[in-house]
């Protein structure tokens, strides 16, 4: 009998400490953020890792997030399109449409607000509303859930990114979040343009890019900067080419989309969206929250003389009095040749970034 | 023996329970104290709201729709709360700035109203990331090319006709910046109140002040913009300076 208790104790003693399971340690992820742009801040129950960012991106390209399994995040998000999408309205699975233009997906780490609307804080609150919205990829959680955990290749991946055997979709949220946070858009012509008028240190990449900058697209940005030119800056500046607001830009006087006042409900949001960024605009028409012009001459016209005056219109566009700024044919041509100089062939076309 | 080996499973049982117990901290760190500076937006006598009509003295209705300003380098002698504060009303409440320290160091404080030409023109990246200066928080507060930061942001709607029709399509809009325009701020006798969690240093900022700096008038209907631009530096001054003004201890 002393003996079974000295053998139960030291057995306790084994047992009290013993892990439950083995821990896979995940390798940080190391961001690649631009000289000039801030740093980003991570969420700090959600670190960027290698598996995490892979597990991500494999989720952004899957099917099996839809109902029916015929659409991914990336459906209507793809890269070639600035990851939005070319269609003014974006078809869900049950052949219905939307209201507003799918969101280029460019920079969002830095991104205070989600949604045309803003109605998500957070990238990974954000990303788990597309899956379960009737409009678009129909379908629970609990069965793509169901459907991932099913996968072995999944269960792998998730076991390495979170160190768990049960899989759920805030880990999903937090694998995408990931991925989004790495499309950083910061090596376009302008780019240059802006280190150089702030006197930041150009590359020698830069040096050679800085000798391609046409006088037109100087002159150009310096329309896009002009109180008594184009004025675009108060809502596009800085490295991200927005503000982090919420502005009615004068499409309408009277609104058929409320949009931000939707999720405030105060009549003074009433008309407003999210500014986007300007950056890869080349690739990712049409343009407005709900899609209504195919192009950026259109989107010029609409700054120029189609001003619409409303309770709501931002007080910055100054000149709403008189539809707009007023742009002649020669001054259109050079803001929007600056306007080209936001794309970032490198940005697209990044292999980090394609379905894998 | 028979003691020896109670004495053992004693033993055990005790390491048993006590071998994966986390160490603790001692708790004796004391935690530092904070301080905050608010800013209450006022007309007068009135609680100032944004997109709230307010009347001023040549018979206008304004409702005022943003109202942002840089406090840099609130300090008093060489004790310095944080390096720059930030007052976005419609974002941020009141709150101009939380720092570290003993109230009873800033018994009287100076700052600057705007930033210092010295870090004026630095990249706006490079701050630290928790500092207002920085990019991803100065926001639409700093020019993206060479001018540096918006010092101060008064953006407003005004009704400048005296009718029963509420017809608010009179822009206001001041973005002051630039060196030139730069204002120094000095709050004598400064009280600061006790919170509990924190010590606060109340200010006021007084938009009817603003308008009506004594002589110093703002005729929003005929003065009603200003981006610091050539041409616009007599009115970019007055708004530096009335803003001054209107900021007071509360």
């Amino acid at each position: 009998m002393r003996y079974l208790f000295l053998f139960v104790g030291i057995t306790v003693i084994f047992m009290a400490c013993k892990k439950d399971k083995t821990i896979y340690v995940q390798t940080p992820y190391e961001l690649k953020i631009p000289s000039h742009f801030p740093d980003m801040i991570i969420p700090i129950d959600n670190p960027m890792t290698v598996e995490g960012v892979e597990l991500g991106r494999k989720l952004f390209y899957e099917k099996k997030l839809s109902g029916d399994n015929t659409q991914a995040c990336a459906t209507c998000h793809a890269p070639s399109a600035g990851f939005s999408d070319p269609e003014q309205f974006s078809t869900g699975i049950d052949g219905l449409q939307g209201d507003r233009n799918s969101m280029a997906l460019i920079n969002l780490g830095w991104n205070t607000s989600f949604f045309w609307d803003g109605r998500s804080k957070t990238l990974e609150e954000q990303i788990i509303q597309p899956v379960i919205n009737p409009i678009e990829m129909h379908e629970e959680w609990k069965n793509v859930v169901g459907k991932l955990s099913a996968d072995i290749e999944y269960k792998n991946m998730f076991f390495k990114a979170f160190n768990t055997d049960e899989i759920d979709s805030l880990q999903a949220a937090k694998a995408i979040a990931q991925f989004l946070r790495t499309l950083i858009s910061g090596e376009s012509k302008f780019d240059v343009m802006y280190k150089f008028e702030n006197n930041l240190s150009l590359s020698a990449n830069d040096q050679v890019i800085y000798q391609t900058i046409t006088p037109s697209e100087w002159a150009g940005y310096d329309l896009f900067k002009s109180l008594n030119g184009a004025d675009c800056f108060h809502c596009h500046n800085g490295p991200l080419m927005q503000v982090q607001k919420f502005s009615n830009n004068g499409l309408d006087a009277a609104f058929t989309d409320i949009g931000r006042g939707d999720v405030t409900g105060d009549p003074n949001d009433y008309g407003k969206f999210k500014v986007p960024t300007l950056r890869n605009i080349a690739y990712t028409a049409p343009y407005m929250h709900d899609g209504r012009f195919s192009t950026i001459d259109e989107v010029i016209e609409h700054y120029s003389s189609g001003i619409q005056q409303s309770s709501t219109i931002d007080p910055l566009i100054e000149y709403a009095f008189q539809g707009g700024v007023q742009l002649d044919a020669f001054e259109k041509d050079l803001l929007k040749q600056f306007l080209m100089t936001l794309s970032d062939e490198n940005f697209v076309n990044n292999p980090d970034f394609q379905e894998p | 023996m028979r003691k020896f080996k109670q004495v053992v499973l004693i033993s055990l049982a005790a390491v048993t329970f006590f071998s994966c117990k986390e160490e603790q901290e001692p708790d004796c760190q004391t935690e530092p104290a904070k301080l905050r500076v608010t800013v209450q937006p006022v007309f007068g006598s009135e609680t100032l709201y944004l997109d709230s009509v307010y009347s001023t003295v040549e018979g206008y209705d304004v409702k005022f729709t943003d109202l942002k300003f840089y406090m840099e380098n609130p300090r008093n002698g060489s004790a310095v709360l944080i390096d720059a504060g930030l007052f976005d009303y419609r974002e941020r409440g009141t709150l101009l700035m939380e720092g570290e320290g003993s109230y009873l160091d800033y018994s009287s404080m100076n700052a600057n109203l705007g930033v210092h030409s010295s870090i004026n023109h630095n990249d706006p990246a490079a701050f630290d990331n928790a500092s207002m200066l920085n990019i991803a928080n100065s926001n639409d507060m700093h020019w993206g090319w060479n001018p540096g930061y918006i010092f101060v942001k008064v953006e407003a709607k005004v009704d400048t006709i005296a009718d029963a029709n509420p017809l608010f399509d009179h822009n206001v809009v001041f973005h002051i910046g630039k060196d030139e325009n730069f204002q120094t701020l000095t709050f004598s006798d400064v009280n600061w109140s006790d919170q509990g969690s924190h010590h606060e240093l109340p200010l006021k900022l007084d938009m009817e002040t603003f308008l009506q700096n004594g002589a110093e008038t703002i005729d929003l209907k005929n003065e009603y913009t200003s981006h610091t631009a050539a041409g616009q530096e007599v009115l970019s001054m007055k708004v530096m300076v009335n803003f001054k003004a209107a900021l007071t201890p509360y």
